[in-house]
């Protein structure tokens, strides 16, 4: 059984552990490129947004590579995201007749656990609890290391991206929970030397949809850029936390919804009180700068967007909002990019 | 012998370049169509700078724009910074009290928010450009009528035609069909320049507020049918600056100045620019399945300077 689901930024590494753990082999296909979003928009409804073509494309570039078992998170309540698998588990079908594809819902974790994933990967309910709690912690450890090289990025940004496939090559070689705290200290230790301060750095809010978040690919290595701007990004979005929330383990996300209350009584869907909620505790706690990303065309970001004005202009804090999708220029973006970072750093003067 | 300051704003459809003096007082502008040769243009400002005036020691030169590196890179600028900041501090040189930037340039708008003469926020637009220049001047030429009295046009119309604004081919569209209905010339580009205004507000401006005092730069500025658009849509009073086509241009003349104060020597080429062959080349890398478009500038067969890598291993081996 070779098994592809989409990339997640650095958190693929630690889906694809999950996967192994189970006792399959993972088939992704080549990485994210230019190639993966073109058969992506091709086979894609023209304005459904970035994160359905994106993952499309890596599924079909999934099936040239000879994976046989498709897995797709579904279940997202009153945003799009809901009916992806549907309409790609259709597209596919017609692309090629030899795989399987799953919906894997997120919110009925009884049956994750006991029903569909032990019927997918023949194995026991057991063996599916123990392959999460170690997703868990991995996930933890990537987002511990990304918490290191933002800030690394922020303080020398060249040192910090030549460490960066050596951290990766650490937070691949995992298999039990023991390695991952040994792996934690081995991050620490590899970047602590980065970490002198200087000046003042520059720390700007990245909030909006979780996959534009997540994926460098989808956002253009946004938290690249920033970083070789000299500023640290902060962004509370993560696999880790998403695993958490599913799990109702995340003790922060009332607290996040109980911050967005003030601009935004009631859920519209999707991620957006996430998003206003998120950048209202960094309005409170102090952040030079919020960027807000998400697909064009997504409706919960938008209405987000409208209350993340009122928020700014409360605050008298910067906000970039960018919204993307297939047509978007990095040239573009750059520009952009830099006029903000221009701006808090001639504001701050 | 006078010392002075350069900036160079190469824009989509012109290019713009300024002198200023110690005393930040505006020597020269001039003002030429890129032509989409952006070093062609960038030489022909030069010459004609240097032509007119022997008497200058250039001490410092910024560029800004959507070419400001590739202007950067050939004139040997001291600052390379963006539209927003350029137009920012432009501005709030001459009206320290300025709280609104309206910029509306070939093929990009944006407005920035100042406070004290700082800004604190901006937009630009971002998946679509109808209402810029170029839309306007496309306009102007399929009516007949220079660009320069396109804006005397709609103000002598009372009431304006109502034109779709959002996408320029529906605009135009509809200012085809409101002529077939009779409607006159004068009061379709009154509602066009409203379609645009419109737009503008609801695309680029939304949410943000807009305080006086308001100013209009860019190239679409000397649009007199836009800016009275404008106050009407605002109910505020509008200003367009006197040096308005080149206020990035001037803006960049005084970060270079900035600049130079604190570093004392400038990286500028001088007349040596005018006699040196530089040439772009592109490639697409097939490394990956990415296939970047990978730009080269060569300065008289040696190559300086190279860029539009994702992965950047062809710009990490600048020179």
């Amino acid at each position: 059984m070779k098994v592809a689901f989409p990339y997640l930024g650095y958190d693929t590494i630690a889906l694809k552990k999950f996967v192994e753990m189970l006792g399959a082999e993972v088939c992704l296909g080549s990485p994210l490129t230019a190639r993966t979003l073109s058969l992506g928009a091709k086979y894609s409804p023209e304005l459904i947004c970035l994160p359905f073509k994106i993952t499309l494309g890596s599924f079909v570039e999934a099936l040239e590579a000879g994976a046989d078992t498709l897995l797709m998170a579904a279940g997202a309540r009153k945003c799009r995201f809901g009916y992806y698998h549907y309409l790609q588990e259709d597209i596919l079908k017609k692309i090629s007749n030899h795989h399987q594809f799953y919906a894997i819902s997120q919110y009925t974790p009884y049956e994750f656990f006991f029903k569909k994933i032990p019927k997918i990967f023949g194995v026991s309910p057991r063996r599916v609890i123990y392959a999460t709690w170690l997703l868990l912690h991995h996930s933890a450890l990537i987002d511990y290391y990304r918490k290191l090289i933002r800030l690394a990025r922020a303080i020398d940004f060249t040192s910090a991206q030549k460490k960066e496939s050596e951290a990766l090559r650490i937070i691949e070689n995992v298999s039990n929970l023991s390695a991952i705290r040994k792996a934690k200290n081995k991050l620490k230790e590899l970047f602590q030397p980065l970490f002198k301060f200087k000046k003042r750095i520059i720390k700007i809010g990245l909030v909006g949809e979780i996959y534009l978040m997540l994926e460098p690919f989808a956002n253009h290595d946004i938290e690249k850029e920033l970083g070789k701007m000299g500023v640290v990004v902060i962004g509370r979005r993560s696999l880790y936390r998403h695993l958490k929330h599913l799990l109702h383990i995340d003790t922060s996300e009332l607290k996040i919804i109980i911050d967005a209350y003030k601009y935004l009584k009631d859920s519209p869907g999707g991620e957006a009180i996430k998003t206003v909620g998120e950048a209202h505790g960094f309005c409170k706690t102090g952040i030079d700068g919020i960027i807000h990303i998400y697909p064009f065309t997504c409706m919960p970001e938008n209405i987000a967007y409208e209350a993340l004005e009122k928020m700014a202009h409360d605050y008298a804090i910067p906000l970039l909002s960018i919204s993307i999708d297939e047509h978007t220029s990095k040239t573009g973006l750059l520009t952009r990019l830099e006029a903000f970072v221009e701006l808090i750093k001639r504001k701050n003067l | 012998m006078l010392k002075a300051y350069l900036g160079i704003d190469v824009g989509s459809i012109s290019t713009k370049g300024v002198l200023i003096d110690e005393n930040r007082e505006v020597i020269r502008s001039s003002y030429l169509r890129t032509l989409g040769r952006p070093i062609e243009a960038i030489k022909k400002l030069v010459a004609e700078l240097f032509n007119e005036n022997k008497n200058i020691e250039i001490k410092g030169v910024g560029t800004t724009g959507s070419a400001r590196r590739l202007a950067g890179v050939i004139v040997g600028a001291d600052v390379i910074k963006n539209e927003i900041i350029t137009h920012a501090v432009a501005a709030s040189h001459f009206y320290p009290e300025a709280r609104t930037i309206i910029e509306i340039g070939g093929q990009d708008s944006k407005i920035i928010l100042l406070k004290d003469g700082v800004p604190i926020d901006f937009a630009m637009n971002t998946v679509c450009a109808a209402g810029t220049g170029s839309f306007l001047e496309h306009q102007a030429t399929r009516l007949g009528i220079p660009i320069e009295e396109f804006g005397t046009y709609a103000l002598k119309a009372t009431s304006g035609a109502t034109i779709a604004g959002r996408c320029t081919v529906f605009a135009e569209s509809d200012m085809i069909h409101k002529a077939q209905l009779g409607i006159s010339v004068e009061e379709i580009i009154r509602g066009l320049c409203d379609a645009i205004v419109r737009n503008y507000l609801s695309t680029v401006a939304k949410g943000k507020p807009i305080e006086p005092l308001v100013l209009f730069q860019g190239g679409v500025a000397a649009n007199i049918g836009v800016k009275a658009a404008f106050e009407r849509a605002l109910r505020m009073q509008v200003i367009v600056p006197r040096y308005f086509l080149v206020m990035g241009a001037i803006g960049a003349a005084f970060l270079a100045q900035d600049y130079v104060q604190k570093n004392l020597s400038t990286k500028f080429v001088g007349p040596a620019l005018l006699d040196i062959n530089f040439q772009t080349k592109t490639f697409e890398c097939h490394d990956c399945a990415n296939f970047c478009e990978v730009v080269e500038t060569y300065k008289n067969s040696q190559i300086i300077d190279r860029y539009g890598d994702r992965c950047g291993k062809w710009s990490e081996i600048n020179p």
